[in-house]
C-alpha cells in the first residue's frame, strides 16, 4: 500500500500557488488571523502577474483592510492606480482622528464594504481613530502647558468627540477609555473621582505590532 | 515584471503616526478645545 504523497507547496505551479494564498488570505482576513492574512496576501501580490490589474485589485482589496488594521496605511498613489479610492476617507480618517469621517465613509461604501466581507474588520478601526484622537489632544495640551499635558480631563474627549457630532457623556467615554487601555492602544490609569485619564509618561501611545 | 510587483509592494507607510498638529483637522480641534476652556 501506497502511502499518500505529502505534497510540498513550492512544487507547484507559480499561478496555482498565488490563487491559493489569495484563498486563503481571505479566508484568514475572516477569521481574523491578520498577521497570516497579511502574509498569505502578500504573498499573492507580490508574485501575481504584475500586468493583470483586475487581479492586484483584487488581492488589494482585502490586503488593505489587514494592513490598515496592523497600523500601516497605503499611500495615495496605490488606491488611485487600482481605482480603490472607497479606501481614501478611511485612511484620512486614521490619519487625523476623524470619528466623523471614518463613519461617513463606512456609509457610504456600506454596500460595497459588506458585499466583499471587510465592512466589521474596517470598523474595528474605529478604536484606532479614537486613539489618534486621544493623541492629538495630548499634543495640543502639551504645547501649552506640558507640565499638565498627560492629565486629560475625559470632559475634555467629550467636548472634542460632541464637536465630531457624537453625542456621548462622560460615563460612555470613560468606557472607551477604558477599552483603549484594555487594548493597549493607551497606557495610562483613571483618576475616577476627578474624571481625568492619566497617561504614561513613557509611550502613552503604544503601537500596534500586528498581533492584532 | 518582477521589479513592478515588488513596486506594488512597497507603496504603505507604517511611519505615518507623527506629532504634527498643524493640519486643518488639528487646528480646528485646537480651536474647539480652547472655545471650551474659555467657558468653564
Amino acid at each position: 500500500i501506497e502511502t499518500a504523497r505529502i505534497f510540498d507547496f513550492e512544487e507547484f505551479p507559480v499561478r496555482d500557488k498565488v490563487t491559493y494564498m489569495y484563498y486563503t488570505g481571505r479566508l484568514e482576513v475572516f477569521n481574523e488571523n491578520f498577521s497570516a492574512a497579511d502574509h498569505k496576501l502578500s504573498y499573492a501580490l507580490t508574485h501575481c502577474n504584475p500586468h493583470s490589474e483586475a487581479n492586484i485589485r483584487m488581492i488589494l482589496k482585502y490586503l488593505i483592510p489587514v494592513k490598515l488594521s496592523v497600523g500601516i496605511l497605503p499611500k495615495n498613489s496605490l488606491l488611485e492606480k487600482y481605482n480603490l479610492v472607497e479606501y481614501s476617507n478611511v485612511v484620512q480618517a486614521l490619519k487625523r482622528g476623524d470619528l466623523r469621517l471614518l463613519r461617513h465613509a463606512l456609509q457610504e461604501h456600506e454596500d460595497g464594504f459588506l458585499r466583499s466581507g471587510v465592512y466589521l474588520v474596517l470598523e474595528k478601526l474605529e478604536l484606532q481613530v479614537y486613539q489618534r484622537l486621544v493623541k492629538k489632544i495630548y499634543i495640543i495640551q502639551k504645547q501649552k502647558d506640558p507640565s499638565k499635558a498627560h492629565q486629560i480631563k475625559l470632559e475634555v474627549i467629550v467636548k472634542a468627540l460632541k464637536w465630531l457630532e457624537m453625542d456621548m457623556d462622560v460615563d460612555e467615554v470613560e468606557c472607551i477609555m477604558s477599552i483603549l487601555i484594555y487594548k493597549n492602544l493607551v497606557k495610562g490609569y483613571f483618576a475616577h473621582k476627578s474624571k481625568v485619564v492619566v497617561l504614561s509618561k513613557q509611550d502613552p501611545f503604544p503601537k500596534l505590532n500586528g498581533q492584532n | 515584471d518582477e521589479k513592478e510587483g515588488k513596486e506594488t509592494a512597497q507603496q504603505w507607510e507604517d511611519d505615518w503616526d507623527d506629532d504634527d498638529v498643524n493640519d486643518d483637522f488639528s487646528l480646528q480641534l485646537k480651536k474647539e478645545l480652547e472655545n471650551n476652556t474659555e467657558k468653564s
